[in-house]
């Protein structure tokens, strides 16, 4: 079994340790997807539809106006999927609006850094994400909601109290009845490292590779990210569904001529 | 949890197979051997379309649109502001 993996990482910046804007010159032309896992990749929600800015542009001579134009034209079109992703990270509109604002501001004035051509999605995640860990989450004066050495004791237990097997595909079923409220509730329940992890993969289709330099941290940490990120979202929409009585068959119910199957509505 | 033991002898491992499977992070060959496995085990079969769903119910619970006035605040922040030449 091998992983299609690059080591080479970006420097560990950490968390917080980045202080401008300035310093997110990053290489997005190496923010290839790895070999394209045929089926598996088709399935898993196009993660290279991503157009790719023109790059028939002079940064030596392009003039203020013309980069603001290339600006507007290129870079605004994703306006909502960052506010989506910065809903992921400040978990309520307004903050998601100043989140993407303070973004969008940083992301104009370091346009020259941009390299025509690369995946210009990425860089403005990349650039949001950093956002969120060096400006935002200082405004808010609160503590790292967690980290991935320091998960809540409560949240490992859970994990681990549930294995894999606890969902049978009756319950596949029954949480394809839960509104996306209860998703988003979900999700926003496990550490912030693990969801944006997952949203990233699952949203965006992006590869590990990807992940990793939008979220300055070694491919082995967003994938170790993303399997224990899973688990917990999924632990939780079991319980969700629980809670709903979307309840699915055990072999008792089966038996008992399955009227327990409630789907309230 | 499982007597199969077609992706690996525990099940992170075999949840580990499944997700790398589902994010396309793997080798073509890995890829055709996954296939083959979860095209005749039920039970590795269930998790994966299981993951499967699940994805796709945080793709489409994630999916939003920003206000109406988020991009033209924005646009007015960029045209306040003069870019680092470069």
């Amino acid at each position: 079994m091998t992983l299609v993996k690059d080591r080479v990482v970006l420097p560990e910046l950490g968390y917080g340790t980045q202080p401008e804007s300035r310093q997110l010159t990053v290489d997005l032309a190496t923010m290839s997807t790895t070999e394209p896992a045929a089926a598996a990749m088709d399935q898993a929600a196009g993660a290279n539809d991503d157009a790719v800015a023109a790059t028939d542009v002079d940064l030596a001579t392009e003039t203020t106006e013309q980069r603001r134009e290339r600006f507007e034209r290129d870079a605004m079109q994703y306006v909502d999927q960052l506010y989506s992703a910065a809903m992921r990270m400040a978990r309520n509109p307004s903050d998601a609006e100043d989140l993407v604002q303070e973004a969008y501001t940083k992301a104009f004035s370091a346009f020259h850094q941009y390299k025509p051509g690369t995946n210009l999605k990425a860089w403005l995640y990349r650039i949001l994400t950093n956002t969120y860990i060096n400006l935002y989450r200082k405004r808010q004066r609160e503590p790292l909601q967690s980290n991935s050495d320091t998960i809540e004791d409560w949240q490992l237990a859970k994990a681990e109290s549930h294995t894999s097997a606890g969902l049978r595909s009756a319950e596949t079923e029954a949480l394809d009845h839960l509104p996306d409220s209860d998703v988003k509730n979900a999700l926003q329940s496990i550490p912030e490292e693990f969801r944006l992890a997952v949203y990233f993969a699952d949203v965006e289709g992006y590869a590990y590779k990807q992940i990793s330099e939008i979220m300055n941290t070694p491919i082995g940490t967003v994938m170790s990210r993303l399997h224990r990120g899973r688990k917990m979202l999924r632990d939780m929409l079991a319980d969700y569904a629980t809670e709903r009585g979307f309840r699915a068959h055990t072999e008792d119910q089966a038996a008992a001529g399955s009227n327990n199957q409630e789907k309230e509505k | 949890m499982s007597d199969c033991q077609g992706l690996g002898d525990c099940d992170d491992t075999r949840m580990q197979r499944i997700y790398e499977y589902l994010d396309g992070a793997l080798t073509r060959e890995d890829l055709t051997e996954i296939k083959q496995h979860l095209d005749t085990c039920e039970e590795c079969s269930e998790q994966y379309d299981l993951e499967c769903l699940i994805r796709t119910m945080v793709k489409r619970s994630c999916t939003e649109s920003a206000p109406e006035n988020l991009k033209n605040s924005i646009l007015d922040r960029i045209h306040s502001i003069k870019p680092v030449e470069a």
